[in-house]
């Protein structure tokens, strides 16, 4: 990557698609970042939950006694039990189902929270928890979303589907009637979890006087958070403030209201005036924060001889975990499944069964690629399949089935529209970036004279970005996500400050709005300060999930901009007797075209807008300030091509990536080191996904990769160096960006399987590919052979 | 407890429960809280710090075991005008970090690994640095960063050229 810029006199050229120092840095280095952990108030307290010890359980009785005997305030499932989270969905198939704070009744996950204390310090709040007595009557747990349970998670639903939609286009009949080649697969893939490194964390404060709750919280969906702790505590949303500061990764897992979330404004209620905190560990994270991607796919795929796809039919089961994840609901992984599966690829004939299945096991949650990192997967591998019975090469029927340029728009089987069509172009460009013919001469070297095997893997992918009202309707939520909205302000001094509804967890949405503000107004990107997080400061976002905010809050900072460079310009014309279209402003100076020198200032402008109102020119309002909304509509999808050569250790099973490429089309590039960095971190965490990462339970509920030491995850040790390449294709936006933050995790799967099956003629069905799987796999072909 | 701790070469006197680790006991009890806690077992290295000039996990420390040593944290690393150390400047410069939460165990592991082995290869620098997990940036700015430290530390010390 490139050296970061240093920014002083960036005002000339602009600075958007330069490197500019990010704003966040600093005290971040110093040790002076603001994360909700660090918050210290005075009179403060510490909250612990007692968790559940089981998978499924019957509660037969709480006893707390003990613990407020020493002098403990303890909460329960039966003082919380007046609210409940319930996620809402107006899709026919879809059961209701309730969601306590504090469990009651009964148990659904081991973890799951069934009481809460409040004391001193953390020290003493974990003492409590040990005096608080609950009594369990175990029952039946169900792990296995294709598995029929002797006793149901939610009464609501005897079979355990909280959610079933058939995608349908076409005749699958009539297309596998005509192909030359079905293949079936049924694939499974891993559940495993966005684990950003600080862990969930809140602190909650109830001002009785004022009936007002601030709640400061490690949320990547402040605004979200508002209305629904608003709804739920029966508050006018004017007395609810979320204030999100700097939080440590989210990936999805932090886009979630959590019944901890709840439960710790309920106890503010119930202790006016007495701060509390809540901080998670990686033992509670890991049992209680949402998982992801436990699927299966059941998948048949039909084609032409010359490789054209001409049909596929998949039955698609999800594991939602014990609740229908709030406010998302337990159609988040199954429908985005089925909207995305047939991906980049052409496809007329489509069938489509996905269902969101309860256990007693974490809720899932939305993580960093949705869906897709499983489902492309599963279509690159029936792709890897029958080119291989077809004899034709995994290069050649990708390049015969993606949608190309001229197919845009293209309506995929589930209707979705596809603006991109750059899937060739992206991955002609991997290849190359690869080396692909120098590793196919490699692997036939060694497959003539020995050595460890070696193999290539692709995959190809759309990312939905940046969805609009339009794009986002699929769930039928009571909430349309869609916009965002951003003020600037010019101070009376000239600086700016920029209130956004973006939320960053690391993206460095302060630097990026502040680039878009500070070209879309011709002031310095120094010049030009942002705040995030805070609902009392900012209109409107809908926050951080599907790559939304480059393209929406990026969007609305740039209109924002013009309106207040519109009022600049207005104002200006006035004071210089001027014609407004013969202004421009750069670098915070106004010159009439044509001219050498400037004739006034952004400053001088502000200072009459606020102080100077003698000067104010007739017409003109005061202030200096603008605030716009953006909403796309539809959504920008970003195509993406990944490929990899690995080498496989036949005596250990170890798979070793020698060389790992990503080429994909983010539209314009607003910040290199940014946009670099969102696509390495999410290969990363793909290939954590493929390779490493897997939350297993045993057959009674109980997580048995409880800890880091068990749940692995990659370090620097075993990413490799990763070649990251753009095609840079302007999206049809303001600012003419694509989403970036998911899909370098919709490829490792898909290409790691991909390059294990093409080194040593096994097929993957199963993740993630361990050292074992390898092992059992060579066993396998050993036994056949 | 009475414990005597020098951190970033200032003495302090506290009075601390023996099961208070020294993370807290930096981060609650001397309000430093650029130490940061990732998962509290000892796996993550966001909490790690140096102990007499040896890296150390301050989770799975005790406060009372840091009695009479000498502890620096990522409040230390700069200096008293603000400038940055070498370390942290190169981050900056090639993104090193992305939400930062793991960024203080990062730099006090680059500043042990360069002050041990002023000239790492990029395979060194992974190796070395394995025992911190990030969660953001796929570890290429990191390991960009740390390279990009040890060459400006080294040009540092090396004694002016002469004439």
């Amino acid at each position: 990557m490139s050296d970061a810029e240093d920014t002083a006199g960036a005002g000339g050229t602009g600075s958007l698609g330069r490197s500019v120092r990010r704003k966040e840095d600093r005290r971040l280095v110093t040790g002076h970042g603001r994360f909700v952990s660090d918050l210290q108030l005075p009179r403060m307290r510490h909250v612990a939950f007692v968790r559940s010890p089981m998978g499924h359980a019957r509660i037969t009785g709480v006893d707390t006694a003990a613990a407020v005997d020493a002098g403990y305030r303890v909460f329960t499932g039966a003082d919380f039990a007046g609210v409940v989270l319930r996620a809402r969905s107006a899709l026919p198939s879809y059961v209701e189902t309730d969601q306590p704070v504090l469990a009651w009744g009964k148990v659904r996950f081991a973890g799951e929270p069934v009481a809460a204390v409040v004391a001193g310090d953390r020290y003493r709040a974990e003492d409590a928890c040990e005096l608080v007595e609950v009594d369990y009557d175990p029952l039946p747990a169900t792990v296995c979303a294709w598995a029929a349970p002797q006793v149901p998670v939610h009464a609501a639903a005897p079979d355990n589907v909280l959610l079933e939609r058939r995608f349908e286009a076409g005749s699958v009949e009539a297309a596998f009637a005509a192909a030359a080649v079905v293949v079936e697969r049924e694939l499974v893939t891993n559940r495993h979890a966005g684990n950003p490194m600080e862990c969930r964390a809140g602190v909650a404060l109830w001002d009785a006087a004022e009936r007002k709750l601030t709640f400061w919280s490690g949320t990547q969906v402040p605004h979200i958070v508002r209305n629904m702790l608003a709804e739920l505590l029966d508050l006018p949303e004017g007395n609810v403030r979320v204030i999100a500061p700097d939080v440590g990764g989210g990936f999805g897992v932090k886009a979630v209201l959590y019944p901890e979330d709840v439960a710790l404004c309920l106890i503010a209620r119930g202790m006016p005036g007495v701060p509390v905190k809540w901080v998670e560990d990686r033992v509670e994270h890991l049992a209680a924060a949402t998982h992801a991607r436990d699927h299966r796919y059941l998948i048949s795929a039909g084609f032409a001889s010359d490789g054209a796809l001409l049909g596929v039919q998949a039955d698609v089961s999800c594991n939602v975990g014990a609740y229908s994840v709030y406010p998302w609901t337990a159609g988040i992984e199954p429908l985005m499944a089925g909207g995305l599966l047939s991906g980049p690829y052409r496809l007329d004939n489509y069938r489509c069964t996905v269902r969101g299945v309860a256990t007693n096991t974490a809720p899932s949650g939305p993580y960093r690629g949705v869906a897709r990192p499983a489902s492309v997967f599963a279509m690159e591998t029936v792709l890897d399949a029958a080119a291989r019975e077809l004899g034709l090469s995994g290069v050649d029927i990708r390049r015969r089935n993606l949608i190309r340029p001229q197919d845009i728009p293209y309506t995929m089987p589930s209707r979705l529209v596809d603006d991109s069509g750059h899937y060739g172009a992206c991955l002609d460009a991997a290849l190359e970036a690869l080396g692909y013919e120098q590793w196919r001469a490699e692997q036939a070297r060694r497959r003539a004279e020995g050595g460890a095997p070696i193999g290539i893997g692709f995959a190809v992918y759309n990312e939905l970005t940046g969805l609009g009202r339009a794009a986002s309707a699929g769930p039928r939520m009571p909430f349309r996500t869609g916009h965002d909205a951003c003020t600037v302000r010019v101070n009376p001094d000239g600086k700016v400050t920029v209130f956004s509804g973006v939320t960053s967890q690391g993206q460095g949405l302060e630097t990026t709005v502040a680039q878009i503000v500070a070209d879309g107004l011709g002031v310095g990107y120094d010049e030009v300060e942002v705040r995030i997080g805070d609902t009392d400061t900012s209109l409107w976002g809908f926050g951080a999930f599907s790559s939304r905010q480059a393209v929406i809050g990026g969007g609305a900072a740039h209109r924002s901009a013009v309106a207040v460079r519109d009022k600049v310009l207005a104002l200006a014309a006035g004071l210089l007797e001027a014609a407004v279209e013969d202004l421009r402003i750069e670098g915070g100076q106004i010159r009439v075209v044509g001219e050498p020198t400037p004739r006034l200032s952004v400053a001088e402008v502000a200072r009459v807008a606020y102080l100077e109102s003698n000067r104010l020119p007739a017409g003109i309002e005061p202030g200096l300030e603008a605030t716009q909304f953006y909403d796309p509509v539809r959504g920008a999808f970003a195509a993406g091509a990944q490929a990899a050569a690995v080498e496989v250790d036949r005596t250990t099973g170890e798979l070793r990536i020698l060389s790992y490429v990503c080429v994909e089309d983010a539209g314009r590039v607003m910040h290199p080191q940014i946009v670099d960095g969102q696509i390495a971190g999410s290969i990363a965490q793909g290939i954590g996904g493929a390779l490493y990462e897997h939350l297993v339970y045993d057959e009674d509920g109980n997580l048995s990769t409880g800890t880091l030491l068990d749940y692995l995850m990659p370090t620097s040790a075993e990413i490799p160096e990763l070649t990251i390449g753009h095609l840079a294709r302007p999206a049809a936006n303001p600012l003419g960006v694509r989403g970036v933050g998911e899909g370098g995790t919709l490829g490792p799967n898909a290409v790691l399987a991909g390059a294990l099956g093409d080194a040593l003629g096994v097929a993957v069905d199963t993740l993630p590919i361990t050292p074992a799987t390898v092992w059992s796999l060579m066993r396998g072909q050993e036994a056949g052979s | 407890m009475d414990v005597t701790v020098s951190v970033n070469g200032e003495q302090h006197r506290l009075d601390i429960e023996p099961r208070r680790t020294l993370a807290d006991a930096l981060r609650e009890d001397l309000g430093l809280t650029g130490t940061h806690l990732g998962c509290e077992h000892g796996v993550c290295g966001a909490c790690t710090v140096l102990v007499d000039g040896e890296p150390a996990r301050a989770c799975l420390m005790f406060a009372v075991q840091a009695d009479g040593c000498s502890v620096t944290t990522v409040e230390g690393l700069a200096g008293d005008d603000g400038t940055l150390h070498p370390v942290q400047e190169a981050f900056v410069a090639h993104h090193g970090l992305q939400c930062g939460f793991c960024t203080p165990g990062m730099l006090i592991s680059a500043l042990h690994l360069l002050e041990t082995d002023p000239d790492p290869s990029r395979e060194t620098i992974r190796a070395e640095m394995s025992g911190n997990i990030c969660r953001c940036t796929g570890y290429t700015g990191i390991v960009d960063a740390v390279e990009a430290a040890s060459s400006t530390m080294r040009d540092a010390s090396r004694p002016p050229d002469r004439p």
